[in-house]
């Protein structure tokens, strides 16, 4: 029932550092929010179905930003989120824009600021060619690193930049505040001489960051085996190191493996049930309109229909199986 | 020998004469003014009425001496002068006239058998010399026709000469008869003179004949205030000037000359006559400051519209007109267009103006007149349509380069803002034929226009109502007629911020329950989701985004997009393209999981604050079912939900616009904050109660240790405890 951290800190802080705050402030907000409603079917069912959505992810659809990035579950939540409802979208094959996947993001939080996605682009187009189309693949694995480790990026940015300039990286004070002016590039001349830092210090001085960092920062190990391949590297290449790197992806637990991304059985058969429904539809409304000629297709739909039909709703092969982290 | 090679000359002329002096009389005279058949005034071209005052009184036949004779009659009467012989009725011609060089240095210019000026620095004229019988004969009259003169002889003794013609001859300058100053009557018809002058002296002269030359402008007339007839025709004249003092003059020829305009008439009180046939005249001015004016002759000119000419129309004194060869006369409205405009007119292309024709004319020209008015009302609605929509776009623009955030990176084109209303209503009638057919026109041009101001606009077309600007959003505030509102089909924003359209909609579905078709333009649609906001309407059949100030129409996926979400519409077409089956599907295919995981994965507080009041009827209807599985729930009332409306799982996927969310933003914040320190509190106090709690558990074995050793302490002496509690009792009583 207690574990040792527990005994370290003061209680209030525990809960703090453990988000558990952040979600029951939450669960009052909205409770708050919806007094009415809610006092028709029960404060104590509300707050079971509150961190029950907690549990499952589910609390941050449609969600407000600031919420949805509070905390590392929640950003994983929505990580998870936008795979599952937009899967179809890159099964499909359909490159999209940097605009239309941030469109895609607004339709989960409406309020989801353009420049996370302007930055998730960047990893995938390499800072260049914004305007260009991405796999759904390339641009969810970026966003992933990019949306969950932001904080972080923006502390690796600000450390790169200074070893590029040639400073003594360990004077470097970590900026807390996410700041535009980490993104200018290199002076031309010196980037043409070599590009990038070199990856032995630059790796110590990350290690040094997931030390000190009190937001959640990918495990250094594997910070580290990205780092120890190369001789040198630049920001972007970082970034897409870590965006491709499995075990990192794995330990965010968010998303599926790469191989896997298409795959969710449950939800496939969600929607052949929905698209069947969505036939049926049709047809009724074809029959409703008596348009002729258009029974050929009807039959077919029909005959079709109970074939695809699904038995039950099977249990989803990726079950909550994370954490809270810091 | 020269002179007399030259005697000879004159003596042919003389000859010439007498043969036609042996001839009638009238014919003569009739000669002696008619130069060509450009003055005959029988003839059917009128160019040569310039000495026919009153043409219309007498029949064609009489020549033109009867002219003569009537402008001399009319001289006299007018100045007076008691030249007897000159208002005679025959006037006949100096029969010997004799011509002798100049003595001196003649000899060199002299070749052939014209008498020749040369270009010398010193000129020698020849001199002129009649007869005494000749000059008691024809004291007051001069005539040297065709004798081939290249300069005007000198003159001498002649001063009282009235008349002096030069007809047919080759001068090139006016010269030598400043001495005449008694002259009232100068012929140089059919000569090369290139310009007027040496005339200064003459103030007597009231009429001048320079017909058929090289004249270029009109000049050096200053003097001659007494002018009666000027005539200039078959010059190379290119404009009307330095007439304005000669306001005794009532006939002026300018035929076939090089005129593109008439203007400048000013001053020409007495002119009754105006000849202007075969210029290249496009228009028409100053003719109504002409108080005289009685005939105007315009044939074969270069004139196509009334509007050019329309100063004729306030003239008081035409009575007669030509516009025969112009390209006006062969319009159809041509006539009763004149004859309307012109109701003095009693002459029109040679013919009489009856008065059936006169009264064709003004019910043509009434009707005329009410199709113009009205076209011109919508010409004029029209051009203010186009102009407030002009603005609008401005105004756009402008909102547009200040809030680049909403709309980041949108290049509008201005040139393309402006856009031709016309067309527009020309798509929509192409969408809807039948319906547009049916319509009542006129209804539909009371419509028109029902308000136009310079910030917005909105129009009822037929069945389309089009809104221009954010002002025009108000409009449906406003009390529409039942059949105004039961009749429009198509609703059209343009140059509308879409989250204000957003605000209206519930007011659209109202007010104008038969909208089927939307269309958007310059409306910044930029999000997908903006697209949830139209599922409110009560049906829409058609949707149009022009790309035109709407990225979202760039998106590969906004087309499945709309259909997935107004999936309960049915919708039909999309920017006009059919919607088919495989598109529905293909919508259901990219987005029915969004709508699956926003209704079965939603926690049921969530789907209460999405789903508002409205819907609640159908959320509680949800939560009934909940209990069973999602897909038996969904499979059993797909069809009465459908029927409800739009299906609940779609409903969570709504669109606040952006203030009305920043505001819930702030909303949000606020209660977040309370929200905070009061569980801020509550946690305090909890992690207190947990401390002295657990303080509390770890003192309590000690404690209820030493609480037994102090009660068996007590009672280790059995007696004096007994003694004790009993003294308790007995005190206690």
């Amino acid at each position: 029932m207690l574990s040792p951290e527990r005994l370290a800190l003061p209680d209030y802080e525990y809960l703090a550092q453990r988000h558990v705050l952040t979600y029951m402030e939450d669960a009052v907000c909205q409770l708050l929010e919806n007094k009415e409603d809610i006092s028709q079917y029960g404060v104590a069912r509300f707050f079971t179905e509150y961190f029950n959505s907690v549990c499952q992810g589910t609390h941050i659809l449609f969600r407000e930003f600031s919420f949805i990035q509070a905390t590392p579950h929640n950003r994983a939540s929505f990580l998870r989120a936008f795979w599952k409802c937009f899967r179809t979208v890159g099964k499909n094959g359909d490159l999209l824009t940097m605009r239309e996947y941030h469109c895609l993001l607004q339709l989960l939080c409406p309020d989801f600021p353009l420049e996370l996605t302007q930055k998730a682009a960047r990893i995938v187009l390499m800072d260049d060619a914004m305007d260009c189309l991405m796999s759904f693949s390339d641009f969810l694995f970026a966003f992933q690193i990019q949306f969950y480790y932001s904080e972080f990026l923006e502390s690796v940015a600000a450390i790169y930049q200074d070893l590029l300039a040639g400073k003594n990286p360990n004077t470097v004070i970590v900026p807390t505040s996410s700041s535009g002016q980490h993104r200018q590039r290199p002076p031309l001349g010196e980037a043409s001489l070599l590009e990038g830092v070199e990856a032995s210090l630059f790796s110590q001085c990350l290690e040094n960051l997931c030390d000190r960092h009190k937001y959640s920062c990918p495990p250094p190990a594997l910070v580290k085996e990205v780092l120890s391949n190369v001789q040198r590297l630049t920001f972007y290449g970082f970034l897409v190191a870590l965006s491709k790197h499995h075990g990192i992806n794995q330990a965010l637990g968010a998303l599926p493996d790469k191989g896997d991304l298409m795959h969710d059985p449950a939800m496939d058969e969600e929607l052949e049930r929905l698209v069947v429904r969505s036939r049926l539809h049709w047809t009724s409304r074809q029959h409703r309109a008596e348009k002729p000629g258009a029974f050929g297709f009807q039959r077919r739909d029909k005959l079709e229909a109970p074939e695809s039909m699904p038995s039950a709703s099977a249990p989803s092969p990726y079950p909550c199986r994370w954490e809270p982290r810091e | 020998m020269i002179p007399g090679k030259y005697r000879s000359v004159s003596g042919r002329a003389a000859n010439n004469v007498e043969f036609k002096l042996n001839k009638e009389t009238p014919s003569f005279s009739g000669r002696l003014l008619q130069h060509d058949l450009e003055r005959n005034y029988s003839s059917r071209q009128g160019d040569g009425r310039v000495i026919s005052p009153s043409p219309r009184n007498k029949s064609s036949c009489i020549s033109s001496t009867t002219n003569v004779t009537e402008l001399c009659g009319l001289e006299m009467k007018t100045t007076m002068s008691s030249l007897s012989a000159f208002g005679d009725s025959s006037i006949q011609t100096p029969s010997k006239s004799r011509i002798r060089q100049g003595c001196h240095s003649a000899g060199p210019n002299v070749s052939g058998d014209h008498i020749h000026l040369a270009s010398s620095s010193m000129p020698s004229f020849p001199i002129l010399q009649r007869s005494s019988e000749e000059k008691i004969l024809y004291s007051d009259r001069l005539t040297l026709e065709r004798q081939k003169l290249t300069v005007c002889p000198i003159i001498d003794g002649e001063e009282h000469l009235r008349l002096l013609n030069f007809q047919h001859n080759f001068i090139t300058r006016i010269q030598n008869i400043s001495n005449l100053q008694r002259l009232i009557f100068l012929d140089l018809y059919d000569n090369q003179i290139e310009e007027i002058s040496g005339l200064s002296t003459l103030r007597s002269l009231r009429v001048l004949l320079l017909g058929k030359n090289r004249i270029k402008r009109i000049s050096n007339l200053e003097n001659l205030k007494s002018l009666d007839v000027l005539d200039l025709h078959g010059n190379q004249i290119t404009k009307i000037e330095n007439v304005s003092h000669l306001c005794d003059l009532r006939v002026l020829n300018l035929a076939r000359n090089l005129l593109s305009h008439v203007d400048n008439l000013n001053g020409l009180d007495s002119l009754t006559e105006l000849n202007l046939r075969h210029n290249q005249i496009t228009f028409v001015r100053d003719v109504d400051n002409l108080p005289c004016l009685q005939r105007l002759f315009l044939s074969f000119n270069n004139i196509s519209t009334f509007e050019s000419v329309c100063c004729l129309a306030d003239s008081s004194s035409l009575s007669d007109i030509t516009f025969d060869g112009n390209p006006i006369a062969q319009e159809s409205w041509y006539k009763h267009t004149i004859l309307q405009n012109m109701m003095q007119l009693r002459q029109l292309d040679m013919k009489r103006v009856t008065e059936e024709e006169r009264r064709i004319a003004s019910v043509v020209a009434k009707k005329e007149e009410e199709k113009k008015r009205e076209s011109h009302k919508q010409s004029l609605l029209k051009e203010k349509k186009r102009l407030t929509i002009n603005n609008v776009a401005r105004k756009w623009d402008l909102q547009q380069n200040r809030i680049p955030n909403i709309a980041p990176n949108q290049d509008r084109k201005v040139s393309d803002s402006p856009q031709d209303p016309s067309q527009l209503h020309g798509s929509t009638v192409s969408a809807f034929p039948e319906e547009t057919g049916s319509l009542d026109s006129g209804l539909s041009n009371t419509l028109q226009g029902l308000s136009v101001t310079d910030t917005h606009l909105v129009e009822v077309d037929g069945d389309t109502l089009s809104l221009y600007g954010s002002g025009a959003l108000e409009s449906l505030d406003r009390n529409w007629s039942v059949q105004t509102a039961g009749m429009v089909t198509t609703v059209s924003f343009t140059f509308i911020e879409f989250d204000e359209i957003v605000q209206v909609l519930p007011k659209l579905k109202i007010k104008f329950p038969n909208s089927l078709h939307l269309k958007f333009k310059e409306t910044n649609l930029v999000m997908l989701q903006q697209f949830n906001a139209l599922a409110q309407l009560r049906r829409v059949d058609q949707l149009t985004i022009d790309p035109q100030g709407n990225p979202v129409v760039n998106f590969t996926l906004w087309k499945y997009y709309v259909l997935f979400r107004l999936s309960h519409f049915s919708m039909q077409k999309i920017n006009g393209t059919e919607v088919t089956q495989n598109d529905m599907i293909m919508a259901e295919r990219l987005f029915g999981i969004l709508a699956h995981v926003a209704s079965s994965e939603l926690p049921q507080y969530r789907l209460i604050s999405i789903l508002g009041d409205v819907r609640k009827k159908q959320f509680r209807y949800l939560l009934e079912t909940k209990g069973k599985k999602p897909g038996l729930v969904n499979e059993e009332n797909s069809d009465s939900k459908r029927l409800v409306g739009e299906n609940t799982n779609r409903a969570t996927l709504n669109y606040t616009t952006r203030d009305f969310y920043n505001e819930r933003l702030e909303e949000i914040k606020e209660k977040k904050k309370f929200c905070k320190m009061y569980m801020e509190d509550l946690v305090k106090e909890a992690t207190e109660i947990n401390m002295k709690n657990e303080a509390l558990q770890k003192l309590w074995p000690q404690m209820f240790i030493e609480l037994v050793r102090d009660a068996v302490i007590e009672i280790r002496n059995k007696n004096s405890y007994m003694k004790l509690c009993l003294q308790q009792i007995t005190d206690q009583k």
